[in-house]
C-alpha cells in the first residue's frame, strides 16, 4: 500500500507539476496578424497600412477590371461571349438585385474606402520619431487621392450621370470615418454631394503630394494624377473650362510625355499617369483573374468572355491601317466562336497585367474636347489630338476638315473610343453627353434604369436607409 | 441507516454468524465475461440456501460450506444465475450477463450499466457497423440513432458531411459534436482547400470504420455538461475493439463491389442544342448561328462504374494479465467519377497489461493514411460532372489526333483528370496511454486513479500540377498542413458499495490540452516541360506562405452518482473549461448538468405485473458550451501577406473587428425520458427535450460600407425542441427463426428566438441574411427566402412569378420574395430489420429525411434559355408553343425567357426522401461443411448494396435529395450546385473467423 501510495503521489505530482493552472498557457496570440494597436504605431507600419489600401484596390472587383469590363459590357464596344449569368444579364439589359458581382464590387470598394478612412484617422496618432510632416503629406495624399477615385468610380456605376440632372440622382452613403465597431447605417448622399467630396480629396491630395513633390512612378498616387482625375471628374461634368485647365497642369507636367508607340502597355513608361500596379506574385487574381482573363482565350490562360463589338470593328473599318486595330487578334471565344479580342492585355496566365487607370493620351483627348466645346473647332483641338492619330498610324487632321463643333466633337468622342478601347471609358463617355449606350436602344439612353448598376440587394436589406436606384 | 440497510447489515450479520457451523471454506473471484470483478454478487450454497454471502470490491468471496454443500449458486441483478459444483477449495466464476437488460454503455469519462443509465444516449454496436461498405465512419451514424441528423454533402468519396444532434445548437460557431476516440478528443478542423463548395474534405476520413467496436452518442445535458465548452452540439464517443481473455481469434474480411451513380442529369445533345438554340434565336429576332455538328456525351465521359476493394485482417485475445487487439485494413476506392480515387491504409494496436492487481496500464494506438486524387466538385468548372452538365455538346474532349483539347472556361475535364496532378495525403496517428492505479480495494469502497496521455497528430499534403495546355507554361501548388494536439487527462473514480443494490460513485478530473495547427503553401508556374512535375522546376514562384495558430483548454471537472435500491438514480456533472480562444476577461466558462432516474418497475406495485421487464423514467437539465470559433475572434487584427503588399512593398490590411468580450455561447436543455422494456420483446427509448442556446456566438453580417461583412458577437438566442423515438422489437426469437425490427425517428423543430436587431426583414422580424435562406426570428436558422414560380401561363406562354400577395406577375424582382420552408427537416430517421434462419442473414437499412427543402443552384445555369456559353437541361425542349401547352418553360419569344432561370423556388425542391441505404445478405457456413477441420471457426459469405432504392417526390429537379455543398456549416444547409449524387454500391465478401 505504501508503494501504491508513492506511486500515486510520484504520478499526481509529475502531472501537475507539467500541466499546472499556468495563465500564460490560455494567452496565446497570433502569429500572422497584428494587433490593431501595433498598426499605426510606427511610420513603417502606417506605410505599410497604406499598402494595404493599393493591394486591396488591385482586386478583380475594384481596379482588377471586373467594373471597368462591366461598364463595357452595357456600352457598345464590348460584346459579352462569356458564361457568368451575372455578367449576362448585365449586358442584356435584365440586370437584377441580387446580381452577386455586383454585390461582391460594392464590397470591395467599400473595403478599399474603409482602409483608406483607417490611414486618414490615424496618420495623427503614430508616435515615431522619424515621423514628420513630409510622412504625414505622403501618407494623406496618398490615402485622399485612393478614396476620391474609388469614390469616383463607384458613383460612375451606381448612379446617373451628373449631367443628366446637374447631380441631383441618388449617389451614395459617404462614409469618411473609419470602421471602429459602431455599426451605421448611412444613406445616399446625392451625386452632386458625392462630386464635391471626391473634388475635395483630390484637391487635398495634390497638395499634400506637391508639397513635397512626391513621385514614385506610375503606380503610386502623384500630384500629376490627382490633376488628371481632377479633369476627368469636370469633364463627365460637363465644366469644360477646369477640365481642360486640370488636363493641361498634367500636360505640362514634365514627368509624363506620350509614347512613341503604342507598345507602353504594361510598362512604366512616361505615357502612363497612374496605373495600379500588377506583377505575376501580386495582382488581381481572386480565383476569376484579372484583365487578361476576359480578353484573352482560355489557351492563353484568360476565359474570352470580351469580343470586340460588331460596332466597335465597324469604327475601326472606317478608317483603314489603324495600329490599335492591330492590336487584336481573332481567337475562340468562351461560347466557342471565333471572335476578336484586345491584346492590351496579354498575360491571360500570370495576371501581371498594369490596370490602366489614366495616361497622357486621355489628357490631350480631355483638353482637346473640353475646348471644342468651349471654343468651337479651333487649332489647339487639332493639335491635341493629332499626335495620337499619328501614333496610331492614321493622316493627321487639318482645322479644315471640320464645319461644326459638333462634328469636332463627335470626331473626338470617336477618337477617344478607339484609343481608349477596352480601358472602361466609353460608357460615361457616352452617358456624360447624353448618348444612348447603345445606338438606336432607348433603355440605353441616359437616365434609363439598367444604365446604372442596383444597388445591392444584401445592402438594401440590411440597411432600412439605403434607397434603391429607380425601377429596379 | 434506512430500514432497508439495517435489513441488509442484519442478514450479512446472519449469513456471518451462520459461518461458525461450516465444515470446510470455499473462496474464489466471481468476474464477468470481460474479466471485471462482479461486485455484490450473491453466493449461496445450493443445499442450504440459509447459508450465502456477497461478493467483495475485488469480486472475491469466501464461505464455509456445510458437508451437504455440494453446488454454489451465484446470482446477481443483470447476470444469469449461474451454478457451479464445489469441486476444491478455490472456485472461480464467470458469469454472463443476461441478455438485453445488463449492457454497459459508454458515458462521459466512464461507463455505466445501461439499466441505471439517466443520460440521454444512443448507441451504435458492433452488429451496425459490420460489413457496411462505407467510405467514412460518419455514414455509420445515418438512420441508426434518434435525433441524429447526418447528411452527406455529396456523393464524393471524401465529402464533408454535416452531423447534427438534435439540431444544430449554434449559428456561426462549428455545429460538429465532438468525436472522442478511446479518450481522445479529435481534431476536426478542414485541413483541405476547398474545391468547389462550401467545404474541403473530411477530417475524419482517416477514422477506420473496421476499428471500432461501438459508437455512443451523447445526447442531453446530463451526458454532454462532463464536456463542458464542447458539449453543446452533443458529443459522438468512439470505442475501438479491445482484446479478451480467451483464444486468440483472427479474423479476415474481405469486400469488393462496384460504385456507380445514383442519378445523371439529362442534357441537350447536340442536335437538339441547335435546334432549340436556334429556335430561341429565330423567336427572338436574332440571327441564326451555324453550330458544329461534333457530339460528345460529357456525361457519359466522366462517370463510370467504379470499384471497392477492402482487406481487414485483425487478430484479438489475451488472457488474465494481457489482452491485445490488432488489427489492419486496406481498402482501394475508385469512384463514379473520373479521377476520385482512394487508397486507405492503416494499422492499429490496442493493449493492457496488469502488472499487479493494483496497477494496470495500457495503450491504443492507430495510424493511417489515406491518399486521395482529388476531383473538383459543387461550382466549380474543374469540377468533372459539374462541367459535363455545362459543357457545349459540340466541344469535344481530343483533337483528332488523339490530343487532348483546352475547351474554354468550362474546361476540358477528361483532360484535366487525364494529365493534371490533384493529389492529398492524409496521415494520422492517434493514440493514448494509460495508467489505471487501484489506490483502495477494500470491501465496500474502491478508488482508482487513471492518468492518460493522449495524441492526435493530423497532416495533409496536397500537390497540384497543372499543364501547360491548361495554364500555359504550366503551374503548380503545394500545400502542407499539420494539426497536432495532445492532451493530458487525469481522473479520481471512487466508489461506494452503500449495499447490494444501493451505490454512490464520484469522479473528479483534470485535463489540459493544446493543439498548434501549421500551414505551409507554395505556388509557383512556368515550366520547362510538362513532364517536371515539382515546384523546384518552376521559374516563377508566385505565391508563399507559412501560418501557424494555436489553442489550449484547461479543464477541470467532476460527477457524482447516487443509486438507491436500484430505484432511485440522481446525478450531477461539473466542468469548468478554460479556453484560450476568449477573450482574457471571459476565459473561464462552468457549465454543468443534473440528472435523474426512477426505475418504476422495481417498486413494489409493480412486482405483479409481466408487462414491463423494465420501465424507467428519467429527466436532466443542465448546460454545455460550444467553443469552435475562430482561435482569435476577439480581437481586431490587421493581417500582412499577398492581399496587403503593393508592388514589391510589404502592407498590412485590417481583417477583423474587435470585440474584448466575446464570451461564451450557452446552450441548456432540459431532457425527459422514459425507457422500457416490455413483453421481453420490445425495447423502447422515447425522449422529450427542450434545448436553447443564448448568447450566441453570432457573425452578423454588417452592411458592406462598415469595410466588413461581419464580425463575431454574442447576440441571439434558439431553440431547438424535439422528440427522440427508437423502437426495437424481437419478433420472433424463438426456434430456428429471428427477426429483429428497429425505428429511429427524430422529431425537430428548431426556432430563432432573437437576433441583432439592426436588420428586420418586411415583417418587422430581425434575420441574418443569406443569398437564399436566412435565419429568422420566430421562424427557422434555414428558412428559404425566394421568390415563388408559378410556372408557364398556358394561354400567354409567358412565364410566372407570385408577388408578396400571391398574385401572378411576369415581372421578376426581389422585392417578391417570400419565406417558402425550411431546410432542416421535421422528421429524419431510420428503420432496420434483420433476419435470420438457418444460417442465413438478412439485414436492411432505410434512411429518412421529410418536412425539408433543397436548393440546387446548378440549374439557375442548365435552365438559363439564351445562354450560348454552355448546355441546356432537356427539361427546356418542353417550352410553349401554343395556346393551351401545360409546358416547363415558357415561351422562346417571352419577355420572361431571359428570366426564367433567375433565383426562386423553381430551383427549389423537395428534400423528403426514404432511402435504402443498406442491403446485406449473408450465410454462415455450417461446421459440417468446413469439414472436420479446426483451422476454421467461423466462416461467413455475404452480398449487399448501399443507395438501392430511392423514393423522392416525383418532381424532384437535381442530382439527390441529400446534398449540402457547404457541409458542416450551419448557416447554410441544403443547398447545393451540382452535387454529385449519392453512390450505389453492390457488395460481395466473406467473414472468416479462425
Amino acid at each position: 500500500m505504501i508503494n501504491k501510495l508513492y506511486s500515486f503521489l510520484l504520478i499526481t505530482g509529475l502531472v501537475i507539476f507539467s500541466t499546472s493552472c499556468d495563465e500564460d498557457r490560455l494567452n496565446l496570440l497570433p502569429e500572422q496578424s497584428l494587433d490593431e494597436s501595433v498598426a499605426f504605431s510606427s511610420v513603417a507600419s502606417a506605410r505599410a497600412a497604406l499598402n494595404g489600401v493599393y493591394s486591396q484596390s488591385q482586386l478583380l472587383e475594384v481596379f482588377g477590371a471586373q467594373p471597368h469590363t462591366i461598364e463595357d459590357y452595357m456600352s457598345d464596344n464590348t460584346e459579352f461571349v462569356g458564361s457568368f449569368p451575372t455578367l449576362q444579364e448585365i449586358f442584356q439589359y435584365i440586370t437584377t438585385t441580387p446580381n452577386i458581382s455586383i454585390q461582391n464590387s460594392w464590397q470591395v470598394h467599400y473595403r478599399v474606402i474603409n482602409g483608406a478612412n483607417l490611414v486618414i484617422d490615424n496618420v495623427a496618432n503614430i508616435s515615431d520619431p522619424a515621423f514628420n510632416s513630409d510622412v504625414e503629406n505622403e501618407l494623406l495624399g496618398q490615402a485622399k487621392f485612393l478614396r476620391a477615385i474609388v469614390y469616383l468610380q463607384l458613383v460612375n456605376q451606381f448612379a446617373h450621370p451628373y449631367t443628366l440632372n446637374n447631380g441631383a440622382s441618388l449617389g451614395l452613403p459617404l462614409v469618411l470615418q473609419g470602421f471602429t465597431g459602431q455599426v451605421e447605417f448611412p444613406a445616399r448622399s446625392s451625386v452632386a454631394e458625392v462630386h464635391a467630396q471626391i473634388v475635395k480629396d483630390l484637391t487635398e491630395a495634390r497638395d499634400h503630394l506637391s508639397a513635397i513633390n512626391f513621385n514614385q512612378g506610375p503606380a503610386r498616387a502623384s500630384a500629376g494624377a490627382a490633376n488628371g482625375y481632377l479633369s476627368r471628374l469636370h469633364l463627365y461634368r460637363g465644366e469644360y473650362q477646369q477640365a481642360s485647365d486640370f488636363a493641361k497642369l498634367v500636360l505640362d507636367d514634365s514627368n509624363y510625355a506620350p509614347a512613341a508607340d503604342l507598345k507602353f502597355y504594361n510598362t512604366q513608361n512616361s505615357e502612363w499617369v497612374f496605373v495600379v500596379g500588377m506583377t505575376a506574385v501580386d495582382n488581381s487574381r481572386t480565383g476569376s483573374g484579372g484583365w487578361a482573363s476576359y480578353h484573352r482565350p482560355a489557351s492563353q490562360g484568360g476565359r474570352g468572355d470580351c469580343a470586340f463589338s460588331a460596332s466597335l470593328e465597324a469604327a475601326f473599318d472606317e478608317e483603314p491601317g489603324d495600329l490599335r486595330y492591330a492590336l487584336s487578334d481573332i481567337v475562340t471565344a468562351a461560347d466557342a466562336t471565333m471572335r476578336r479580342m484586345t491584346l492590351k492585355y496579354p498575360d491571360g496566365a500570370g495576371n501581371s497585367d498594369d490596370a490602366p487607370m489614366m495616361r497622357i493620351s486621355e489628357m490631350h483627348l480631355n483638353r482637346a474636347e473640353a475646348l471644342a466645346q468651349l471654343n468651337g473647332v479651333n487649332q489647339e483641338t487639332i493639335d491635341l489630338v493629332n499626335p495620337i492619330r499619328v501614333r496610331a498610324g492614321l493622316t493627321p487632321w487639318a482645322l479644315s476638315d471640320f464645319s461644326s463643333k459638333e462634328a469636332l466633337v463627335d470626331a473626338i468622342l470617336n477618337e477617344r473610343r478607339k484609343e481608349l478601347c477596352f480601358e472602361g471609358h466609353r460608357r460615361m463617355d457616352l452617358l456624360r453627353n447624353g448618348k444612348e449606350l447603345r445606338e438606336g436602344n432607348p433603355s440605353s439612353a441616359p437616365g434609363a434604369t439598367r444604365t446604372v448598376l442596383p444597388i445591392p440587394q444584401r445592402e438594401i436589406d440590411l440597411n432600412p436607409n439605403l434607397e434603391q436606384n429607380p425601377g429596379y | 441507516m434506512s430500514m432497508k440497510q439495517f435489513l441488509f447489515s442484519f442478514l450479512v450479520l446472519l449469513l456471518s454468524t451462520s459461518l461458525t457451523m461450516a465444515q470446510k471454506t470455499v473462496s474464489g473471484k466471481v468476474t464477468d465475461s470481460a474479466g471485471e470483478a462482479v461486485i455484490g454478487a450473491s453466493v449461496f450454497v445450493k443445499e442450504a440456501p440459509g447459508i450465502g454471502t456477497i461478493t467483495d470490491i475485488g469480486g472475491i468471496y469466501q464461505l464455509s460450506v456445510p458437508a451437504e454443500g455440494k453446488t454454489l449458486v451465484f446470482s446477481y441483478t443483470g447476470f444469469e444465475t449461474f451454478e457451479s459444483a464445489i469441486t476444491g477449495g478455490v472456485l472461480d466464476v464467470t458469469m454472463q450477463e443476461g441478455k438485453l437488460l445488463e449492457e454497459v454503455i459508454v458515458v462521459g469519462y466512464g461507463t455505466k450499466s445501461e439499466r441505471f443509465n439517466t443520460q440521454s444516449v444512443a448507441k451504435i454496436g458492433e452488429g451496425s457497423i459490420k460489413n457496411r461498405p462505407v467510405f467514412s465512419t460518419q455514414e455509420l451514424l445515418q438512420g441508426q440513432a434518434a435525433g441524429v441528423q447526418m447528411v452527406s454533402s455529396s456523393g464524393l468519396l471524401g465529402s464533408n458531411p454535416s452531423v447534427r444532434i438534435r439540431g444544430a445548437a449554434s449559428i456561426t460557431a462549428g455545429g460538429e459534436p465532438l468525436y472522442v476516440v478511446d479518450g481522445v478528443p479529435l481534431n476536426d478542423r478542414s485541413m483541405s482547400f476547398t474545391q468547389g463548395g462550401g467545404t474541403g474534405l473530411n477530417p475524419l476520413m482517416n477514422l477506420n470504420p473496421n476499428d471500432i467496436e461501438s459508437m455512443t452518442v451523447l445526447k442531453d445535458a446530463s451526458a454532454v455538461a462532463i464536456y463542458g465548452s464542447r458539449g453543446a452540439n452533443g458529443v459522438i464517443i468512439i470505442n475501438t475493439k479491445k482484446g479478451a481473455q480467451g483464444k486468440t481469434d483472427i479474423n479476415l474480411d474481405i469486400s469488393g463491389g462496384t460504385i456507380a451513380p445514383t442519378n445523371l442529369l439529362q442534357m441537350m445533345n447536340t442536335e437538339e442544342f441547335d435546334s432549340y438554340s436556334n429556335a430561341y434565336r429565330s423567336a427572338r429576332g436574332l440571327p441564326a448561328r451555324t453550330f458544329p455538328t461534333d457530339y460528345f456525351d460529357w456525361v457519359d465521359g466522366v462517370t463510370r462504374t467504379g470499384s471497392f476493394q477492402s482487406y481487414n485482417l485483425s487478430a484479438n485475445g489475451g488472457n488474465e494479465k494481457t489482452k491485445f487487439f490488432v488489427g489492419g485494413t486496406y481498402r482501394a476506392d475508385e469512384g463514379f467519377t473520373i479521377g476520385n480515387e482512394a487508397g486507405s491504409l492503416s494499422g492499429r494496436l490496442n493493449l493492457s497489461h496488469k502488472a499487479t492487481d493494483w496497477l494496470e496500464m495500457g495503450a491504443n494506438i492507430s495510424i493511417s493514411t489515406v491518399n486521395m486524387d482529388r476531383i473538383g466538385a459543387e461550382n466549380n468548372t474543374y469540377a468533372p460532372l459539374t462541367s459535363s452538365y455545362l459543357q457545349l455538346p459540340f466541344v469535344l474532349p481530343t483533337n483528332a489526333d488523339g490530343s487532348y483539347r483546352n475547351t474554354g472556361f468550362i474546361q476540358n475535364v477528361i483532360g484535366i483528370e487525364a494529365l493534371n496532378d490533384n493529389k492529398i495525403d492524409n496521415n494520422r496517428t492517434t493514440g493514448n496511454v494509460f495508467l489505471n492505479i487501484d489506490l483502495l480495494k477494500k470491501e465496500k469502497h474502491s478508488l482508482q486513479f487513471r492518468t492518460d496521455f493522449g495524441m492526435d497528430r493530423f497532416s495533409t499534403a496536397s500537390k497540384y500540377r497543372s499543364v501547360n495546355l491548361f495554364d500555359p507554361g504550366g503551374l503548380g501548388y503545394r500545400s502542407d498542413v499539420s494539426d497536432n494536439k495532445w492532451l493530458s487527462t487525469n481522473t479520481l473514480n471512487y466508489r461506494y458499495l452503500v449495499n447490494d443494490k444501493s451505490t454512490l460513485s464520484f469522479l473528479a478530473g483534470y485535463s489540459y490540452e493544446t493543439s498548434r495547427y501549421l500551414s505551409n503553401y507554395m505556388e509557383g508556374r512556368d515550366f520547362a516541360a510538362d513532364a517536371l512535375r515539382n515546384l523546384a522546376s518552376a521559374a516563377t514562384p508566385t505565391a508563399i506562405s507559412e501560418e501557424g495558430s494555436e489553442w489550449a483548454l484547461e479543464s477541470y471537472f467532476g460527477r457524482a452518482e447516487y443509486n438507491h435500491n436500484g430505484k432511485y438514480i440522481g446525478e450531477v456533472s461539473l466542468r469548468s473549461d478554460g479556453s484560450s480562444r476568449f477573450g482574457a476577461d471571459n476565459r473561464y466558462g462552468t457549465f454543468w448538468a443534473v440528472g435523474a432516474g426512477w426505475i418504476i418497475s422495481e417498486e413494489n406495485f409493480m412486482k405483479n405485473q409481466d408487462i414491463f421487464n423494465l420501465l424507467k423514467l428519467t429527466a436532466s437539465y443542465g448546460t454545455s458550451g460550444n467553443d469552435r470559433i475562430g482561435d482569435f475572434s476577439s480581437l481586431a487584427l490587421y493581417g500582412g501577406g499577398v492581399t496587403a503588399d503593393y508592388f514589391g512593398s510589404p502592407g498590412i490590411r485590417p481583417t477583423q473587428i474587435p470585440f474584448p468580450a466575446l464570451t461564451w455561447e450557452e446552450t441548456a436543455q432540459l431532457d425527459l425520458g422514459i425507457n422500457a422494456r416490455i413483453l421481453n420483446r420490445v425495447n423502447l427509448q422515447l425522449n422529450w427535450y427542450d434545448k436553447t442556446t443564448t448568447s450566441l456566438l453570432l457573425n452578423v453580417p454588417y452592411p458592406f460600407t462598415t469595410g466588413f461583412g461581419s464580425a463575431a458577437q454574442n447576440v441571439g438566442k434558439m431553440n431547438n425542441t424535439g422528440v427522440d423515438l427508437g423502437i426495437n422489437v424481437d419478433i420472433l426469437t424463438k426456434g430456428k427463426l429471428f427477426w429483429n425490427v428497429g425505428l429511429d425517428l427524430g422529431y425537430l423543430k428548431n426556432t430563432i428566438l432573437e437576433l441583432p436587431e439592426d436588420s428586420k426583414d418586411v415583417n418587422g422580424d430581425p434575420f441574418l441574411n443569406g443569398v437564399s435562406q436566412r435565419a429568422v426570428v420566430g421562424r427557422s436558422l434555414n428558412e428559404f427566402y425566394l421568390v415563388r414560380a408559378n410556372g408557364v401561363n398556358p394561354n400567354t406562354g409567358d412565364f410566372e412569378w407570385l408577388d408578396v400577395d400571391g398574385n401572378p406577375t411576369t415581372t421578376y424582382s426581389a422585392a417578391n420574395r417570400v419565406y417558402v420552408g425550411s431546410a432542416i427537416p421535421r422528421f429524419t430517421g431510420g428503420l432496420n430489420t434483420r433476419l435470420e434462419y438457418m444460417g442465413f442473414d438478412l439485414s436492411a437499412l432505410f434512411s429518412f429525411s421529410y418536412g425539408n427543402f433543397v436548393m440546387i443552384d446548378g440549374l439557375r445555369f442548365t435552365d438559363n434559355m439564351g445562354s450560348e456559353g454552355f448546355n441546356h437541361s432537356s427539361d427546356l425542349l418542353d417550352y410553349w408553343k401554343q395556346e393551351g401547352d401545360n409546358s416547363f418553360a415558357p415561351s422562346l419569344s417571352s419577355s420572361t425567357a431571359p428570366l426564367f432561370n433567375q433565383r426562386s423556388t423553381l430551383q427549389l425542391q423537395d428534400g423528403s426522401f426514404l432511402r435504402l441505404r443498406n442491403l446485406n445478405l449473408g450465410y454462415s457456413i455450417p461446421q459440417s461443411l468446413l469439414g472436420g477441420q479446426n483451422v476454421i471457426k467461423n466462416a461467413r459469405i455475404f452480398v449487399g448494396g448501399q443507395n438501392l432504392w430511392l423514393l423522392k417526390n416525383k418532381n424532384f429537379r437535381g442530382p439527390d435529395p441529400e446534398v449540402s455543398a457547404n457541409g458542416p456549416n450551419n448557416r447554410v444547409q441544403g443547398e447545393s450546385f451540382f452535387a454529385l449524387p449519392q453512390a450505389r454500391v453492390f457488395t460481395f465478401g466473406a467473414n472468416v473467423t479462425f
